[in-house]
């Protein structure tokens, strides 16, 4: 094994969807690593008494939301071409899991600031103003309830959105929106959907009849362009 | 799953249902004549871990037409969420209804779980009673340790498979696609049919009749055809037989999460309280080169950075030592860990020690099991205090500042004496730390961890009865009495759940009913404390006009007819009678690689290189 600032760092994109978006960013940690043995890339393990496969993800997925731009870095102690990577990968994720691209970082990651999202509701209830409503809402003050790590704080969630769309598609509410991530100011996705059910009367009714997927669909610097 | 998606982020652990991991088995159902739905009746982590069901999984996967997928039982959360909106139990490969399968089996492992068996039918909208069932439901399949004795289930279940099932399960299969094909197929010709299989026993031809007493007078089939008993099926040659070495990945922590590699099969010891140790007879090895090539390819299928030997008790596999070192040379360059679980004392030796990283990184476990020689000497222990005296003082000379040991309470001819014998035996141990020079810095820890010794069948000890719950409570309150060392700690297993295993380990038919009322009354998952409620149990067993007592804590006649005499398992009754008596004499029989004690398992054939008899 080669010392940590030899070995080559290797930036993985990949996606993430379907029942695997119901594992956790812990478990899925701890499969990456199982993945990395058995796909045969030499990867670089940590130093010290319980030596530890260095793999870093980007931002941490939430439960329940699907990716199509997760990233994670890698390092590697024997040079290896990223398409023979990315191939070892593909042969051994599960189902739900599939490497995009691999290649060396441009940016660093604390250069992230951004993640466009897709959120795709379904319910009885989309009336014919709704995204109108929806999009005003989000345009104006609104002060929310932010919960971390246990504390609670009051924010006004306009300041966390950089744009916000939504349209009608075949029934379906069709949300675009990027919201900050990284670095101090952070977003879930998830309090978006939450303050959308507490404001409209959307997603109020049996989980079965109205239901709502959320979807990573970019990863974004301060400039909007997208985290390489 | 869409539909489901609103629901799965509302429940603990969602990715206990989802499916989805690296290593499950997909089929084109167009090409499937014979859809199994393997059911675990607890937890998906729990599940996940067992071996069994990842053998059997494999066995019946390898057959082209079949499609064995795995269920397991939702927590009460998810339970409560399909209740409320009427999502019937899915297989967690395909998310199809449990109810369209053609045979739902279920891995009956102990007893505490009947009710969730039974709960995990209704939830798939099966009716749980096998005389309530149609010819389009499916066949109900039960197997595993507990269908040794099935009868406090055999009103729920069409069908039971008796002993190692990577052969018979296919078979079944097989049978099952030959009737469908040939258009012979009934439910009731088909269980018939099944019958004359070998290993296969089906309660609905059967008829027990009872004394007044509540003993069985007669336990006879209805038929002419069927066996009057069933003999339990093995796998002869354990080098040759399907073992799956690309397993399924869980993403979610499970309780083995690691390799788990089964070393032998059976145990040499005959401890007269081990149910294992009887069932799984005649001993069967595999070779280590045989283990050494199965280790290197589920690695590397699995990137797993652990492996398990397991068996009843590793250290009486003969060939650990050209296994470990076979395993070491690829194990430790690959950052591998390698542990033995169920050593004995009397074979700890230093070379092991270092050998192994698991015992190198934590502390040491033995299970003496009675606290006075007498007392191992009556259940066939066979290990004497200077073994285990040997065993801890190389620990504590490796560095080891922690061990723990495990006794039973209860015990056949057990007295008070016997009970501080644990405690005297526990302060020895202390004692031994302190006399060992190069010991650790650290202040020592015996932990003793003490349960209640359950009466199960196909054992010598299947006709005694359980102390009663007061006896065993006062047991455990006399034995915290004497522990006054600060050193030694404590545990004891809550009697009460002891108790009800009992009751179940040694029932017959008529519990049936009672287990079909407990699940009426929302009881479930009772191995888990949370879930786990006495007094609700002990009042089902009134509603239902059952005494517990007759079934726990009642001595049966050697001549008695037994629930279980239908099961064979190859060991004879004779010789477990001999075994008894000998308990009361405090006779010890020697191992089955000392001496063959003619226990009769020897009929069922199988590989018996290690066996003395065979030998000569």
């Amino acid at each position: 094994m080669v010392s940590e600032n030899e070995a080559i760092k290797v930036r993985i994109k990949f996606k993430k969807y379907g029942s695997l978006m119901y594992i956790s960013h812990l478990d899925l940690s701890r499969t990456m690593q199982r993945i990395m043995v058995r796909s045969g890339i030499d990867i670089w393990y940590s130093e010290g008494f319980n030596p530890q496969p260095r793999i870093v993800f980007a931002c941490p997925l939430p439960v329940g939301v699907e990716s199509e731009c997760e990233l994670m870095d890698i390092k590697i102690n024997t040079p290896m071409e990223c398409d023979e990577i990315k191939r070892r990968l593909n042969d051994n994720f599960p189902s739900e899991m599939e490497a995009l691209d691999v290649y060396f970082p441009e940016a660093k990651i604390k250069e992230i600031a951004y993640i466009d999202y897709e959120i795709r509701i379904n319910s009885t209830k989309i009336s014919d103003g709704i995204c109108e409503k929806l999009e005003n809402m989000f345009s104006h003050d609104l002060f929310v309830i932010k919960k971390s790590k246990g504390s609670e704080k009051e924010i006004n969630i306009k300041e966390y959105i950089n744009s916000f769309s939504a349209k009608i598609e075949q029934n379906e509410l069709v949300i675009h929106t990027v919201l900050c991530s990284g670095g101090e100011k952070n977003l879930s996705p998830e309090l978006l959907v939450d303050t959308i059910r507490k404001n409209t009367e959307l997603l109020n009714g049996s989980p079965l009849e109205e239901y709502y997927s959320i979807l990573r669909k970019r990863i974004l610097k301060g400039n909007l362009e997208i985290f390489k | 799953m869409q539909n489901l998606s609103s629901i799965l982020k509302s429940v603990s652990k969602p990715g206990r249902y989802t499916g989805g991991e690296y290593g499950q088995i997909i089929k084109d159902k167009k090409n499937i004549k014979c859809r199994i739905a393997f059911c675990f009746p607890d937890t998906y982590e729990i599940g996940m871990s067992n071996l069994g069901v990842r053998l059997l999984y494999g066995a019946l996967n390898s057959m082209p037409d079949v499609w064995c997928e795995r269920v397991y039982a939702p927590w009460t959360d998810m339970e409560e969420q399909m209740r409320e909106h009427k999502i019937p139990l899915f297989a967690h490969e395909s998310k199809d209804n449990v109810k369209d399968f053609d045979i739902v089996a279920f891995s009956l492992q102990y007893e505490l779980c009947y009710t969730t068996a039974i709960n995990m039918l209704d939830l798939a909208g099966i009716p749980m009673l096998a005389c309530d069932r149609g010819e389009d439901d499916p066949v109900i399949l039960g197997g595993g340790p507990c269908a040794y004795n099935a009868e406090p289930v055999a009103d729920f279940f069409d069908i039971f498979s008796i002993g190692e099932g990577e052969e018979a399960l296919p078979e079944l299969a097989e049978l099952y696609m030959r009737m469908k094909g040939n258009g012979t197929y009934t439910k009731t010709a088909f269980l018939r049919e099944a019958s004359h299989l070998k290993g296969f026993y089906v309660p609905s031809l059967y008829e027990v009749r009872y004394n007044e007493d509540g003993t069985i007078s007669s336990f006879e089939p209805k038929y002419d055809d069927v066996p009057k008993r069933v003999e339990k099926r093995i796998i002869k040659d354990l080098n040759t037989s399907c073992f799956p070495t690309k397993p399924i990945m869980p993403f979610i922590e499970v309780v083995h999460d690691r390799i788990m590699l089964e070393t032998f099969r059976g145990c040499i010891r005959g401890c007269r309280f081990c149910q294992a140790g009887m069932v799984f007879r005649p001993v069967r090895e595999k070779s280590a080169e045989v283990l050494n090539c199965q280790a290197r390819e589920i690695f590397e299928n699995t990137g797993y950075t652990e492996i398990s030997l397991t068996s009843l008790s590793i250290s009486d596999y003969s060939c650990l030592h050209e296994a470990t070192d076979k395993l070491l040379e690829w194990t430790n360059p690959n950052k591998i860990n390698l542990s033995l679980p169920s050593l004995r004392a009397d074979s700890f030796t230093k070379e092991l020690m270092n050998k192994v990283s698991s015992i190198r990184q934590s502390g040491l476990t033995f299970a003496p099991e009675a606290g006075t020689q007498r007392l191992r000497d009556a259940i066939n222990k066979n290990l004497y205090e200077k073994d285990l005296m040997n065993a801890v003082r190389l620990a504590f000379e490796g560095g080891k500042s922690q061990v723990k040991l495990y006794f039973m309470n209860g015990l056949p001819t057990e007295t008070y004496e016997d009970i501080e014998g644990i405690s005297s035996l526990a302060s020895r141990v202390v004692d031994e730390y302190y006399k060992t020079p190069n010991r650790s810095k650290k202040p020592v820890t015996v932990t003793v961890s003490v349960s209640c010794f359950v009466p199960k069948p196909h054992t010598p000890f299947q006709w005694e009865p359980q102390n009663s719950l007061e006896e065993l409570c006062d047991k455990q309150k006399y034995l915290a009495e004497k522990i006054t060392d600060r050193k030694i700690r404590y545990t004891w297993h809550e009697a009460k759940v002891s108790r009800l295993e009992a009751v179940f380990s040694k029932g017959n038919r008529r519990l049936s009913r009672a287990i079909l009322c407990a699940q009426q009354k929302g009881m479930r998952f009772d191995a888990w404390d949370e879930h786990f409620d006495y007094e609700k149990w002990m009042q089902v067993f009134e509603e239902c006009g059952i005494d517990p007592d007759f079934y726990a804590n009642r001595r049966m006649g050697y001549d008695e007819i037994l629930p279980w005499d239908v099961i064979d398992i190859g060991v004879s009754k004779k010789f477990m009678m001999s075994e008894s008596k000998k308990a009361y004499e405090s006779v010890t029989t020697p191992n089955c690689k000392e001496k063959c004690s003619g226990c009769g398992a020897n009929k069922l054939g199988g590989d018996m290189t290690w066996c003395p008899k065979m030998k000569q």
